[in-house]
């Protein structure tokens, strides 16, 4: 035992343990880290009156409130409105890629959109509630998703040359934006029953949900298997709405800021 | 109900109970199940439940913020503003889970809040005046070195995993959910902030004996 298996030992949480205890005993410098993690904390105690502002403010606002649904329901919610919307798109527009597609192309970007939809949805039913646990961080869930499908695509579709590529690329774009837009509004609604405390991430995690719905209508029924197309006008749709998102969530974060300022400004004036 | 004054530094070195030393900085807290109990009354609307709550969680929360701002009216006023917060979103919480990442995830997100608030409003005000420096300012309110001097040194980051864990007593599972994290990024956040205090206090020595040797 040495004073970086110490240091090692309090970041664990495990500083009781027998061979930690009998090292910080013999060492100065441990003891010296032990004793700075106990100094002295000044007790700030609020004050009664700070106290009883608070009590009052809330008991005169007090009304029964329903505890937010199970992870598991809104996580049921989340994943059957993606559903219900591909259906019904894939529907209008037709299955026209499957036919064109390799078995596995199509099992692979099917199941990746699938696994990217599973992960974010959960991702965002936990973020509806403070103090949830995260398997992943939520910051870096979708710039991760948004990576591994940029791989995705790019090792299973080949580059072709084509000719119209913006024309066509706009046409898909076309196509899915409105479908991520409509799929934002239906999340939003189970979203809005939950504490959404980082609308920037939180905007950003939704957008990129939404978009993906217009990418895997557009996956299934887009025939064009070109890299680039797929990159451009199928991910950049989801990548636009994420964009979307993240906006509309930074832009929600500072008017709050300032709802919060000038409610802060109003409460000490009273 | 709760400790006035400052918490006594034990002799770690000589004191048999060493194994609790680390553990003395942690405010004293009613029972989890009595928390739990309490917000689950709160949603129910009892009017004894936001007294009960207010009284017990306040202390902490106090310190929780004001080892992160310069001042106490601040740290007052994100108190006040983290009480509203839980309240507008009350229903968020479901019984049977831990209320501590609940309420200190609140607490964190106002924090945030604020700090950019009042960036935005030292940008505006910091070519009028002259601010002091809050070392100094505390260093002459005590002259022994507090938790609070000791952990400024550290990113901001770091500040806030020790602060929960040494002040407010959460465990690093309960650190990881307040963060929206996971459980090894606040024990690798928890690991460096100890690396960088051993050497901060390593600093703190060698400036002190060059001092004695002048």
């Amino acid at each position: 035992m040495n004073c970086d298996d110490v240091t090692r030992a309090l970041g664990e949480g495990s500083p009781s343990r027998l061979e930690v205890q009998d090292h910080v005993r013999s060492c100065n410098r441990c003891q010296e880290l032990v004793n700075a993690l106990n100094a002295p904390v000044a007790v700030d105690s609020p004050s009664p009156a700070t106290l009883r502002q608070i009590t009052e403010s809330i008991i005169a606002d007090l009304r029964p409130v329903r505890p937010v649904a199970p992870a598991r329901y809104l996580l049921a919610a989340i994943v059957g409105i993606f559903a219900f919307i591909v259906s019904i798109a894939v529907y209008q527009l037709g299955p026209r890629a499957i036919a064109v597609m390799t078995p596995l192309q199509t099992v692979t970007i099917l199941g990746a959109l699938a696994i990217s939809t599973g992960l974010l949805a959960y991702s965002l039913v936990h973020q509806m509630v403070p103090g949830s646990r995260h398997r992943i961080p939520p910051r870096l869930l979708p710039v991760g998703i948004t990576f591994a499908l940029i791989v995705a695509i790019v090792v299973l579709f080949q580059f072709q040359s084509e000719r119209n590529f913006w024309g066509n690329a706009w046409g898909c774009i076309r196509a899915g934006a409105p479908i991520g837009v409509l799929s934002a509004l239906a999340f939003w609604l189970v979203l809005r029953r939950g504490a959404i405390l980082s609308p920037g991430m939180t905007g950003a995690a939704t957008g990129l949900l939404a978009g993906l719905v217009g990418t895997s209508v557009l996956e299934i029924h887009c025939p064009n298997l070109d890299a680039a197309h797929i990159l451009v006008s199928h991910l950049g749709v989801a990548m636009l709405c994420a964009l979307a998102g993240l906006v509309i969530g930074m832009a929600t974060e500072a008017k709050r800021s300032t709802v919060d300022s000038l409610f802060s400004a109003n409460r000490k004036e009273t | 109900m709760f400790p006035q004054g400052v918490t006594p530094r034990p002799d770690a070195a000589n004191n048999p109970q060493m194994e609790s030393a680390l553990q003395e900085n942690v405010v004293p807290r009613p029972p989890l199940a009595e928390l739990d109990c309490w917000m689950a009354r709160y949603q129910q609307a009892d009017p004894d439940a936001p007294a009960a709550l207010v009284l017990a969680l306040s202390p902490a929360l106090l310190r929780f913020f004001r080892s992160q701002v310069a001042s106490r009216e601040q740290a007052d006023d994100l108190l006040q503003e983290t009480w509203m917060r839980i309240h507008r979103v009350r229903h968020t919480y479901r019984p049977g889970e831990p209320v501590l990442p609940w309420i200190y995830a609140i607490a964190r997100r106002v924090r945030v809040d604020g700090y950019r608030r009042t960036r935005r409003v030292a940008l505006r005000e910091i070519a009028m005046e002259v601010l002091p420096e809050l070392p100094a300012q505390v260093q002459a309110r005590n002259p022994g070195p507090t938790f609070d001097t000791l952990v400024a040194g550290l990113p901001e980051a770091q500040r806030e995993v020790v602060t929960m864990l040494k002040v407010g007593g959460l465990s690093l599972e309960e650190v990881a959910r307040a963060t929206s994290s996971t459980v090894g990024a606040v024990k690798q956040k928890a690991h460096r902030a100890y690396e960088r205090l051993r050497k901060l206090l390593q600093i703190q020595a060698d400036d002190g004996a060059k001092g004695a040797a002048r």
